[in-house]
């Protein structure tokens, strides 16, 4: 099986930081903000490791928590639900035919190349994901070579590069590469000539943007 | 006595293998006590925290054969049980996994990296209490408290970047001590 989302390891340069590693391991993290960190796993052997490390810390802290007695007869009941209960098997999902991470396919409902775009400005198109309160996940699409439009942001933004490419202030993001802006900081992304540039993208604010036509634009589109 | 990691490996084999109710029995009496305090800790009420509890015994019954002692101890295995457990519960929400078939062509693992895996697990559980205390109290909160780490801070009183700067350090002695068998 041809597996096009993966780069050598090597040709990752941006990867989460260890606390949202944690969080991601540690089940603090929000959905969106797992769906990030799980999508860019999925191009990011070493970070896959880092998580196991990380979730066998979790086990670490579990073994050590002084127990909390179970009621008297919890064992008895469990016991008597065991003859009733079937192994599950192991989930085949359908393969992905242009290498989507099944991670993300699962928020998609299929591959990227099938998605159907909403122009949001004349160099921007997107398509919602979910959104739970303020935290929003979205695939974004800049037409190669364009600038999408300098923003801040209220919140925290997350960027991981599918396809394509993108350099703003912070360097230069390559499939599988996350950037995480922190809230308030500024930044123009333009998208890389060769192709168009597909995200997947997580805010946890609103942005904002600086011209004014994306200041009228963006908000009608829940930006 | 309670069973060390090996015997925790030994017995979700014999579960997985035999469907053994005896060695269910002895890792429901290990693990159901500590997934209740975990989910106490997290702030489940106490009757929820023993239904998520022997759910989570249950799912071991359901999953033991895709267990792999190669890639995670039992007691990690069963944290991330509960874990998942917890987010769908409490906080209703999906979990976004990971597909093996995401995954990098990976070279099979060694015949005894159960073993070694059980060694990593004595070799943190030590590590990590040996850490200073401001950076043990960070990395329990960021299993236990259910909080963002901003929030952490605001509770601790500290600004976030010493949360982060705490965990940094504490990640990269653990790092280390993960590394140094190697």
């Amino acid at each position: 099986m041809i597996r096009h989302h993966h780069r050598d390891t090597k040709g990752i340069a941006h990867h989460p930081s260890d606390a949202l590693l944690l969080a991601y391991a540690a089940g603090g993290a929000d959905e969106a903000v797992s769906l990030i960190v799980a999508t860019h796993m999925a191009y990011c052997e070493s970070c896959r490791a880092r998580a196991s490390q990380l979730e066998a810390l979790g086990g670490s802290l579990l073994q050590d928590l002084p127990p909390a007695p179970m009621s008297g007869d919890a064992l008895q009941s469990v016991l008597t639900r065991l003859d009733a209960i079937q192994p599950v098997e192991r989930r085949v999902r359908p393969a992905s035919r242009d290498g989507t991470p099944q991670v993300l396919r699962d928020y998609i409902g299929g591959d990227l190349s099938e998605v159907r775009w909403r122009q949001v400005g004349p160099n921007l198109s997107y398509v919602p994901l979910f959104r739970r309160g303020p935290v929003t996940a979205r695939l974004l699409r800049g037409v190669a070579g364009a600038e999408t439009g300098a923003h801040r942001h209220a919140g925290e933004e997350y960027t991981l590069v599918l396809k394509g490419g993108f350099s703003d202030v912070t360097g230069s993001y390559a499939p599988g590469d996350l950037q995480v802006m922190e809230g308030d900081m500024r930044h123009n992304p333009v998208a890389d000539r060769s192709e168009d540039c597909i995200n997947l993208a997580v805010t946890t604010g609103p942005l904002k943007f600086e011209s004014l036509v994306h200041k009228i634009v963006a908000p009608l589109f829940g930006f | 006595m309670t069973p060390d990691a090996g015997e925790l490996n030994a017995l979700l084999g014999r579960v997985a293998q035999e469907r053994d109710r005896a060695a269910f029995a002895s890792l429901f009496g290990h693990f159901a006590p500590r997934v209740k305090a975990y989910l106490l800790r997290m702030g489940a009420a106490p009757a929820l925290a023993e239904d998520l509890a022997q759910e989570a015994l249950l799912s071991l019954w359901r999953k033991a054969h895709l267990f792999d002692p190669a890639k995670a101890s039992a007691a990690t295995w069963l944290f991330t049980i509960a874990r998942n457990l917890r987010i769908d519960a409490i906080r209703r929400e999906k979990r976004p996994e990971l597909d093996p078939d995401d995954f990098l062509p990976q070279p099979e693992a060694a015949a005894d990296d159960g073993l070694a895996l059980a060694d990593e697990e004595n070799r943190l559980r030590a590590a990590l209490k040996d850490l200073p205390l401001d950076q043990i109290q960070v990395v329990e909160l960021s299993f236990f408290a259910d909080k963002p780490h901003s929030e952490i801070a605001k509770e601790l009183g500290i600004p976030l970047g010493t949360v982060k700067s705490r965990l940094r350090l504490a990640m990269a002695r653990l790092k280390r001590v993960l590394g140094e068998a190697e």
